[in-house]
């Protein structure tokens, strides 16, 4: 899969741009605040139908104007296709090959792109919230229909919240138990099916990334305790122990929406132990592995963008790292050092800053 | 930008589904326009309609008289019920030329979140109808959202004696089986029939 080109209207600093990319793809040099992470995250936004920095897509219009436009090629499976988006205050239009999509999840199943951000170390040492993002959108990315049902899943936990605040009518309330149940239970078992394929390719390039020291585990943390056999029957035995004290605190207190992942690095958990070093590379194994499992699945290399993430590594390092790149994925790398890329033959972008 | 009477039937356009402020400014200024007679005409249609349509005493369908075409017709089935969410339902169902039973509309579809409680739609009228009709089977044609589930197993659960169905959920005609949702597929699956049939 790969870009081939990109124009930009309004978006950001771009006022009016137009690029075309090779299949291996581009370094993107620059100094600081020309908009080298823009222009990755402007190509992203065709994979994830908004941008990997804000919900807020008027945030993306260019100061002073009232719409921004992008438009981009992308090859895959041996055709071109054309995508579209355009902004306003009021609406956003995503369009493939020119007609609407009526539904975000309609880019996950065609466009397979991983942005290896600077505050990945996040994924690793931040909160669980962060965690969800990311197990979310890996899985999406891998389960077609997965979004689908994570959206029908918060709804339905709205609803069911909803109906916490009111003085509710058990026999109604029951019913919207049993779509919760199912619905959640639905979420969960995709997530560690998910996970089941995760992790032992992560301890795998973990063991790697740690010169064959360091052994890595991912666990799956449920926000209900495991004494049963099966996830249904430990879900729903919390659930009904849950009944008095949801009532009182007007909200469901167990549900995919408040489980997380662990990384473990020695039996020790990394959120709490792992050294800032440790963190980084890990956050970056985790990354790899998620284009792994995508190109594995469809046999679809996804596009793959470093933003500035390789510079803090030592040199050594970035060549390990990317010798474990397939060869056939295309790259941006976006710096404002291009020379210890030099190396890597990738064409050179050089994005001048504007009239200061 | 509009001011005085303009301005009211502007504001008065707006409250149609699927129409904004440029829309209805631009159906005023077409409406001003008109030949007075048309509009006249129109005006006096909405007004008609909207005098004589009421809720069927019987099913709610909306309708010109008291009781509907479908509740006062002899040649209709009275052991099937059909349950739709609106009167919109009942013709998209009549186009298909397959249904020849009754049918009674709820008016809305059980939603917390919108304040919706069995007590919101017409739960109690379907339980009345049901205990005093001859009703064999119930046809539960709702929406497969959250909401349609939700009703559909409350009614389930609330109905005696009366066997209750609902639509199949499937794969939709010219569909891709690599795209549809598990929750679709397994239930393709499930009620998966004899290629015979």
């Amino acid at each position: 899969m790969e870009i081939s080109s990109l124009k930009l209207k309004n978006y950001r600093n771009f006022a009016d741009y137009e690029i075309n990319f090779n299949s291996v793809g581009a370094l993107i040099s620059g100094k600081n605040g020309v908009g080298k992470t823009n222009l990755l995250e402007a190509i992203a936004y065709f994979a994830f139908g908004k941008s990997f920095n804000t919900n807020q897509d008027e945030e993306l219009i260019n100061f002073s104007k009232a719409f921004f436009h992008i438009s981009a090629k992308f090859n895959l499976k041996n055709r071109v296709y054309q995508f579209d988006v355009g902004c306003d205050k009021n609406r956003k239009n995503i369009k493939i090959d020119g007609k609407n999509i009526s539904k975000i999840s309609e880019l996950y199943q065609f466009l397979k792109i991983i942005y290896f951000s600077p505050n990945d170390i996040r994924i690793i040492d931040g909160s669980p919230s962060l965690r969800r993002i990311f197990i979310n959108q890996a899985t999406a990315q891998y389960s077609f229909n997965y979004l689908d049902s994570l959206r029908r899943y918060k709804h339905i936990l709205k609803q069911r919240n909803s109906i916490l605040k009111t003085n509710f009518d058990t026999s109604e309330k029951k019913i919207w138990d049993q779509q919760f149940f199912k619905s959640a239970i639905e979420i969960i078992k995709i997530r560690i099916d998910y996970l089941q394929k995760f992790s032992p390719i992560l301890a795998e390039k973990y063991f790697q990334i740690s010169g064959e020291r360091e052994k890595l585990k991912t666990k799956y943390l449920f926000s209900f305790p495991q004494k049963l056999e099966s996830i249904e029957e430990n879900f729903s035995e919390q659930m009904k122990k849950n009944e008095h004290q949801e009532k009182i605190q007007q909200r469901s207190l167990i549900g995919p929406h408040l489980d997380d992942i662990d990384f473990e690095i020695d039996d020790k958990s990394a959120r709490k132990y792992a050294s800032q070093g440790q963190k980084r590379s890990l956050a970056i194994a985790v990354r790899f592995v998620q284009a792994d499992l995508i190109l594995k699945k469809g046999n679809e290399p996804p596009i793959l963008m470093f933003d500035d993430v390789l510079a803090d590594l030592d040199r050594d390092r970035v060549g390990e790292i990317i010798q474990m790149l397939e060869k056939n994925h295309q790259i941006f790398i976006a710096t404002p050092n291009a020379t210890i890329y030099q190396n890597y033959e990738l064409p050179i972008v050089k994005l001048e800053g504007f009239s200061e | 930008m509009f001011s005085g009477l303009l301005e009211e039937l502007v504001q008065n356009l707006k409250k149609l589904p699927g129409i904004g402020t440029k829309s209805a400014e631009r159906l005023a200024m077409f409406i001003v326009n008109m030949e007075k007679e048309k509009a006249h005409e129109l005006a006096d249609s909405i007004k008609e309609t909207v005098d004589s349509y009421t809720n069927c005493i019987v099913c709610n369908v909306l309708s010109e008289n008291e009781i509907c075409e479908f509740c006062g017709a002899l040649n209709r089935d009275e052991h099937l019920l059909c349950v739709v969410e609106n009167t919109q339902d009942v013709y998209l169902i009549e186009k298909m030329h397959e249904f020849n039973g009754k049918y009674f509309v709820l008016g809305n579809l059980l939603s917390p979140i919108d304040g919706i409680g069995p007590q919101q739609i017409y739960f109690s009228k379907l339980k009345e109808l049901v205990k005093s009709a001859k009703i064999k089977e119930i046809i539960l044609a709702l929406n497969p959202s959250a909401e349609g589930e939700s009703t559909i197993n409350f009614i389930a659960s609330q109905l005696e004696n009366v066997e209750i169905t609902r639509l199949s959920v499937g794969l939709p005609f010219g569909g891709d089986i690599e795209y549809t949702s598990s929750m679709t597929l397994s239930s393709a699956f499930k009620r998966r029939f004899s290629v015979t049939e």
